[in-house]
């Protein structure tokens, strides 16, 4: 017994004398149940939807009208130049992931109503994230299941007056290894790049060669520059390892441009080394580094990237930590070339942020790192 | 080296840790050309001045001048004055000598020829085949003669040496101690500092430090006569117990 007491004796000091694990024991649960709790949810806040409205009659305003005024979707009905859109227009907005669904109005919907005393109204549903994609359908049909009540109660027809056609595009089979295995190479790419730089400096550290590197010459961003630039590449083929071992053991098609992947990939994987050399500096050595570039890679790219909940089901709070996380953009870059064959010109804002959080955390990360090399001197 | 005065000069330097006073406002001079032993126990406070030397740790107060530049204004000169070997000899354990040399001659921003001379230095000392192992995998002493090429790769008048001894064996110590005469022989400063007691012998001067102060400093001859002790052990106690008593 005197033995045991000896142990555990000695364990509580432990524990208590080493604040990092402690604060780590007590507030990695704390963030994990703040961010689960807000983002653990399939309902969408918003859809975005195109309507093209072909019919233009009474009847059809009226059935757009009460697609607008539903508190989740966003309708819109025009395009350039204020003309009413076209379907390529919003197959192209599909694809840029704009919008989520595009609700197609036949010309003729009066006259099939009239005759046939039904009427189908076209659905077409972006499946790339299939269970967003049930929801959204889920939605639509509800809002036409109420509007279908009110034809109804205004006629007195029997059965429902219109329904819905729907087409299913970039994964008409709803397989939901096409939504999370693009997901998962954004997320393992982030979490390699980031460990990369984040070991080897605090590595460093912890031999001491970091100080004959201080001492030297050379000066701070030559030695994150020289740093980085290896593990680019070493990142960039890791990911394309990842991205062939998708395409062909779990068959995830790749319908777009390969080189339009590498170019975002590359800005993915400096902003994820960039914040593995941010989080070395704050890093005693490689275990706390090893813990902390998991915990600050794989949680927000988990929860906040909409690589399971989609962004739209998110807090406002959240929403906006989600905009600071290098994964959001590349998830939607991988899953569009991927699932879609979508081009460059179609992630120019995504590629932006991609520029600017990594010059964000590359400048943040010399930042520190020259600080901390200053306040040692 | 301009000459013109001694190679280091510390006036009173301290260094503080929160309320841990690790240096205690020391002050010594180590002349050009001169091997000065920095003598003490584990925690004595020799890193921490040494690294205060260099510039790697920031100094609470005092000041340094090496080669009459004051480390404060003029870091980057005082840099390529000094040769600095770490504690831990600090080499990146996957490369062999051979790349580590390579690897530290590029940041120090040498031409590959100018490497000539060290790797000529080091082949005559270590066997071919130890040359082309990791340096994980070659003895400690074969460590240490390959840290010590890398620190004089700029040619550094002035050479500070931290525990270069510690964790080899006798023979490669002594191979050491040649090693650094050869190096005063050709005109260098050493700064050495070690907790080898015995090693004092082999310095010009030495400079004992206790508690973050220097309690003794002297040639080791004089400073033996002085307090008529027959061995630096004896010496280094009675040191301690005059300050102490201080």
């Amino acid at each position: 017994m005197g033995r045991i007491k000896a142990i555990v004796a000695k364990e509580f000091l432990h524990i208590l004398r080493d604040p990092r694990s402690l604060t780590m024991v007590f507030i990695t649960p704390l963030v994990m149940i703040f961010v689960l709790g807000y983002s653990v949810s399939y309902d969408l806040n918003r859809v975005d939807a195109a309507v093209i409205d072909l019919a233009q009659s009474r009847l059809s305003r009226q059935l757009v009208k009460a697609f607008a005024a539903n508190r989740v979707f966003v309708v819109r009905t025009q395009g350039a130049s204020n003309r009413t859109l076209s379907l390529a227009e919003a197959e192209e907005m599909l694809r840029r992931q704009e919008i989520r669904e595009i609700i197609v109005i036949p010309a003729d919907l009066s006259q099939r109503l009239a005759t046939a005393g039904q009427g189908e109204i076209g659905l077409v549903i972006d499946g790339s994230d299939t269970n967003v994609a049930n929801l959204v359908y889920q939605y639509t049909e509800r809002i036409l299941l109420e509007f279908n009540s009110g034809l109804l109660g205004a006629g007195g027809a029997a059965g429902p007056l219109l329904t819905l056609d729907t087409k299913i595009y970039f994964n008409p089979e709803a397989r939901s290894q096409f939504f999370f295995i693009p997901g998962l190479v954004a997320v393992i790419l982030l979490m390699i790049s980031a460990m990369l730089t984040s070991l080897s400096i605090s590595r460093e550290r912890e031999t001491g060669s970091i100080a004959l590197l201080f001492i030297s010459p050379l000066r701070s961003v030559e030695i994150i520059v020289g740093k980085t630039i290896p593990f680019i590449l070493v990142a960039l083929l890791d990911g394309a390892v990842i991205l062939l071992f998708a395409r062909f053991w779990f068959g995830i098609p790749l319908r777009g441009n390969l080189a339009v992947l590498l170019v975002f990939a590359l800005l993915y994987i400096i902003a994820g080394l960039s914040l593995g050399i941010l989080i070395s500096t704050s890093a005693p050595n490689q275990k706390v580094a090893m813990l902390a570039t998991l915990l600050s890679t794989m949680l927000p790219s988990f929860l906040l990237s909409g690589f399971i909940f989609p962004l739209d089901s998110l807090s406002p709070v959240l929403q906006a930590i989600s905009y600071a996380i290098p994964a959001t953009y590349f998830l939607r870059i991988i899953r569009g070339v991927v699932l879609k064959g979508a081009e460059l010109r179609h992630f120019l804002f995504e590629g932006g942020m991609l520029i600017a959080l990594s010059v964000l955390l590359l400048a943040a990360a010399t930042r520190k790192f020259n600080r901390q090399r200053k306040a040692a001197q | 080296m301009s000459g013109a005065g001694p190679a280091i000069v510390v006036r009173g330097l301290s260094k503080s840790f929160g309320r841990f006073q690790a240096v205690k406002g020391i002050s010594f001079d180590v002349a050009a050309g001169e091997i000065v032993g920095f003598l003490g126990p584990n925690g004595a406070g020799k890193t921490t001045t040494i690294k205060m030397i260099t510039g790697l740790l920031k100094i609470t107060s005092g000041q340094v001048l090496v080669d009459g530049l004051d480390n404060a204004e003029h870091l980057a000169e005082v840099k390529g004055k000094l040769g600095y070997m770490s504690q831990k000899f600090s080499l990146y354990p996957l490369l062999t000598a051979q790349e580590n040399i390579e690897f530290f001659a590029g940041i120090s921003g040498l031409a590959p020829g100018a490497l000539g001379a060290q790797v000529e230095r080091l082949r005559q000392q270590v066997p071919a085949p130890l040359l082309r192992l990791k340096i994980h995998d070659v003895p400690p002493g074969i460590r240490q003669k390959v840290a010590l090429a890398v620190c004089l790769l700029p040619g550094p008048p002035i050479i500070l040496l931290d525990e270069p001894t510690s964790g080899v064996d006798p023979e490669a110590r002594r191979s050491f101690w040649s090693e650094i005469y050869a190096l005063k022989t050709a005109g260098k400063t050493l700064l050495v500092s070690t907790h080898n007691l015995d090693e004092a012998e082999y310095c010009d001067r030495i400079l004992i430090i206790h508690n973050g102060e220097i309690v003794a400093a002297g040639a080791p001859d004089e400073l033996l006569r002085q307090r008529r002790k027959a061995g630096i052990e004896e010496l280094f106690m009675d040191a301690i117990r005059d300050h102490g008593q201080d």
